[in-house]
């Protein structure tokens, strides 16, 4: 390992040093007398600041891993280091952006946006302006006291995004996050996540099973093949950004990606 | 919707949709006990009880056998199922946590609480009356009793069936587990904590007069028990309706205190 990389590596700087190491992970779970493999030799580097798809179709395991990454399930074999550090439990270094709403209902949205601050070592009003900030980052500066039942579940998840953006992630974990949205809201939300991502430079890892929101989003995608779940191809993405949703590079790409997930 | 809805309930019939079937209840039995179809030895006059219920909540003492024993026969039925209900919860909302988060507690407990259940309140009467004497304790330990389970059990269902996408949520933003006990779980568990709270507050009423049915000098079940030896049918139907308002009235001090303390409790039970 070039150690000396992770040296001058700053945090949230693009391209400089891997954040993430997954080496030949595996997973199995067992089912009745025997063992049912479900992700088999993963290995992929993920660099600070590199926005990676993972790209598979339903049941290929692409959420597992993400469990994995976060801390929720522990791999059968292999390992996965942050920063060098093995990943052991769930932590604040490494954010997840749920597929369903995870909001808790009982706090309004400010609340649920500051709740990962408490008990840090802040001061109440760099705190409170904290929240203010990231209210307004994620576009619901007006929104603040409402409760989660009240807005739509695009604003949910804006919500989502910022309780765990504030917290100063090393990597962003996100299962397949706008699926439920629709069309509109997907794309508004797709643009959200760019703007950020630009702003504040996070590691994102991005599973999905749209094709062409990876495309969209994607450094690099990790496309995965079903049973078990492997990485069948790492593609990069070198369409210059921003990149225009009906640009014709953009559309030949979608298609042949999407060819290669349908063989 | 919400605004019809919000529309409906500023209007006067609103109001007094709650009175609705207690007034035609009464209604029902002024004609009945006029009409001679029961008779009032068996179901007294409405108007009857009423002057009943006011010699017995606002009379002066010495005006009848029970005229004015309101406040006292109030106060020591309070006292006691308070005791009782708060340690029902005491011991029931925490143990009923814990199993229904910890499986080792759960398996533990589950058998021996189930069992328990089973045995009707009543059973344990006589037992307790031997333990404890007749008075407070034995009322006390009734009630404790019967409250604990609708409270545990409502606790470990709920703390079960908490949405773990909360505590997923709460792990990965570092919240240690202490906190993400009261900041996470407990107002993740709210609506069932009330429910449970709400039925063991119920059934302590229940109990209340099941303990001093056996003989101690004071309290709204002694004053039905009492009335009954005597012949005194409108007094026992007087302790029924202070009962059941004394019960309805505390069912929502409940709730708004809960409500008063806990956002959660507020904002989603």
């Amino acid at each position: 390992m070039s150690s000396h990389l992770k040296a001058v590596a700053l945090p949230g700087r693009k391209g400089k040093g891997k954040i993430l190491e997954i080496e030949r992970l595996q997973k199995v779970f067992p089912m009745d007398g025997g063992f049912l493999p479900v992700l088999e030799e993963i290995t992929f580097l993920a660099e600070s600041g590199e926005l990676i798809c993972i790209l598979g179709r339903s049941g290929c395991g692409k959420s597992t891993l993400l469990k994995i990454l976060a801390g929720f399930v522990p791999p059968s074999f292999g390992k996965v280091l942050i920063k060098g550090t093995p990943v052991k439990s769930p932590g604040p270094d490494r954010c997840v952006i749920f597929q369903e709403d995870a909001l808790f209902p009982w706090l309004s949205v400010r609340e649920n946006i500051a709740f990962g601050l408490t008990g840090r070592d802040q001061s109440k009003k760099s705190r409170t302006l904290e929240v203010e900030r990231f209210l307004e980052l994620v576009g619901l500066g007006e929104f603040g006291d409402y409760l989660p039942h009240e807005i739509s579940g695009g604003m949910k998840q804006r919500v989502a995004l910022a309780r765990v953006l504030i917290l100063k992630p090393e990597v962003l974990l996100m299962d397949e996050p706008f699926a439920s949205l629709d069309a509109q809201s997907r794309e508004e939300m797709q643009n959200l996540l760019l703007t950020l991502w630009q702003e504040l430079a996070h590691t994102i890892l991005f599973v999905t099973h749209d094709v062409n929101e990876a495309v969209i989003l994607a450094d690099r995608i990790l496309l995965m093949s079903k049973n078990p779940g492997r990485i069948r191809e790492e593609i990069r993405v070198d369409l210059p950004r921003p990149r225009s949703r009906d640009s014709s590079a953009l559309l030949n790409f979608s298609r042949r990606l999407y060819e290669a997930l349908r063989d | 919707m919400r605004e019809r809805h919000a529309k409906m309930q500023h209007s006067g019939a609103w109001r007094i949709l709650p009175a609705v079937i207690p007034a035609l209840f009464i209604l029902a039995w002024t004609a009945v006990s006029v009409t001679g179809l029961i008779p009032t030895y068996l179901l007294p006059h409405p108007l009857e009880i009423a002057g009943t219920g006011y010699t017995y909540v606002l009379g002066q003492p010495g005006e009848g056998p029970y005229a004015g024993r309101f406040l006292s026969d109030a106060g020591a039925s309070l006292f006691r199922v308070g005791c009782g209900f708060a340690a029902a919860v005491a011991v029931g909302l925490p143990l009923g946590v814990l199993s229904g988060r910890l499986s080792l507690i759960h398996r533990l407990m589950s058998t021996t609480v189930n069992a328990l259940r089973a045995v009707p309140g009543i059973t344990w009467l006589p037992l307790a009356m031997v333990w404890f004497g007749i008075g407070l304790r034995t009322t006390v330990f009734l009630v404790a009793l019967a409250a604990f389970f609708p409270v545990y059990l409502n606790a470990a269902a709920g703390a079960r069936q908490v949405n773990p996408l909360w505590l997923q949520a709460g792990a990965m933003m570092g919240v240690r587990r202490l906190r993400g006990t009261f900041a996470i779980l407990l107002p993740g568990t709210m609506s069932h904590l009330m429910t449970g709270l709400r039925l063991g507050l119920g059934i302590s009423w229940a109990y209340l007069v099941l303990g001093e049915l056996t003989g101690v000098p004071n309290g709204l079940g002694a004053v039905i028990m009492d009335a009954r030896m005597l012949g005194r049918i409108d007094m026992i139907v007087v302790g029924i309706i202070v009962i059941a308002v004394i019960g309805r009235i505390s069912d929502q001090l409940l709730q708004v205190g809960m409500k008063f303390c806990f956002k959660s409790a507020r904002r989603t039970a």
